[in-house]
């Protein structure tokens, strides 16, 4: 075997090095973006359950299957279950977080026009998984 | 060889560099109302660019190397071990 150049590897190997350096930050910095909840956003607790959504608003009002809120604020959900894992899912505002027993995950958005959106399950939960929806109602803002 | 890597160290850091101090800057004050379906889908567009176009050079790259340099290429040369007996 004579000598022969090796640069091109040592190049591929940098473009590579480069390209995932990018990638991860790129998408790092969109996920501390996407999770740093502003400070007046609203706490409403969410809880899964077979087969059915629970949420609880900061005045003690309590909604089963269904969730308004108003356009133009900012709303955490604290997510959690008591029977089996679920997936709390709002498909239009690409909400996605786990619901697990003994454990709070938050997720946080803010709806910027009035309209109706599917919530659903998305984690395998049961018989009856399929048909763990709700809808939420996104109103006017009343200020 | 070293000298290489090193710049394309300095390649790979200069890239990442303005995405990581946004990144930082971000956990400095309270979060503003972000649209999280645009910057979401964004980046999901942004990365399957990058993920297509690596993958056409990729494949091309491999495409092009079993062209040029299958035996029955006009200007096929046998590698050393393979003997010189054409």
């Amino acid at each position: 075997m004579g000598h022969h150049s090796n640069w091109p590897e040592w190049i591929y190997i940098g473009i590579v090095i480069a390209l995932m350096t990018w990638v991860g930050a790129e998408a790092w910095n969109v996920e501390r973006l996407v999770e740093h909840v502003p400070e007046d956003a609203e706490i409403i607790k969410v809880t899964g359950q077979q087969w059915f959504w629970t949420f609880e608003h900061p005045d003690g009002t309590v909604e089963v299957g269904e969730l308004h809120v108003e356009a133009g604020k900012a709303y955490k959900f604290e997510v959690s279950a008591t029977d089996v894992i679920h997936s709390f899912n709002i498909h239009d505002y690409v909400v996605l977080i786990d619901a697990v027993p003994g454990r709070v995950n938050t997720v946080w958005f803010a709806p910027d026009a009035p309209g109706e959106h599917d919530i659903q399950c998305r984690e395998y939960c049961g018989l009856i998984h399929y048909n763990m929806r709700g809808t939420l109602y996104v109103e006017e803002a009343s200020t | 060889m070293n000298g290489m890597i090193g710049l394309f160290l300095v390649f790979a850091i200069l890239m990442a560099l303005p995405a990581l101090e946004a990144a930082f800057a971000a956990g400095d004050e309270p979060g503003e109302y972000v649209d999280r379906r645009v910057l979401i889908w964004n980046l999901f567009f942004r990365m399957m660019t990058v993920a297509f176009t690596v993958g056409a050079v990729v494949s091309g790259t491999m495409i092009w190397q079993i062209w040029r340099f299958r035996e029955s290429h006009p200007k096929a040369k046998p590698t050393p071990y393979e003997g010189t007996d054409w």
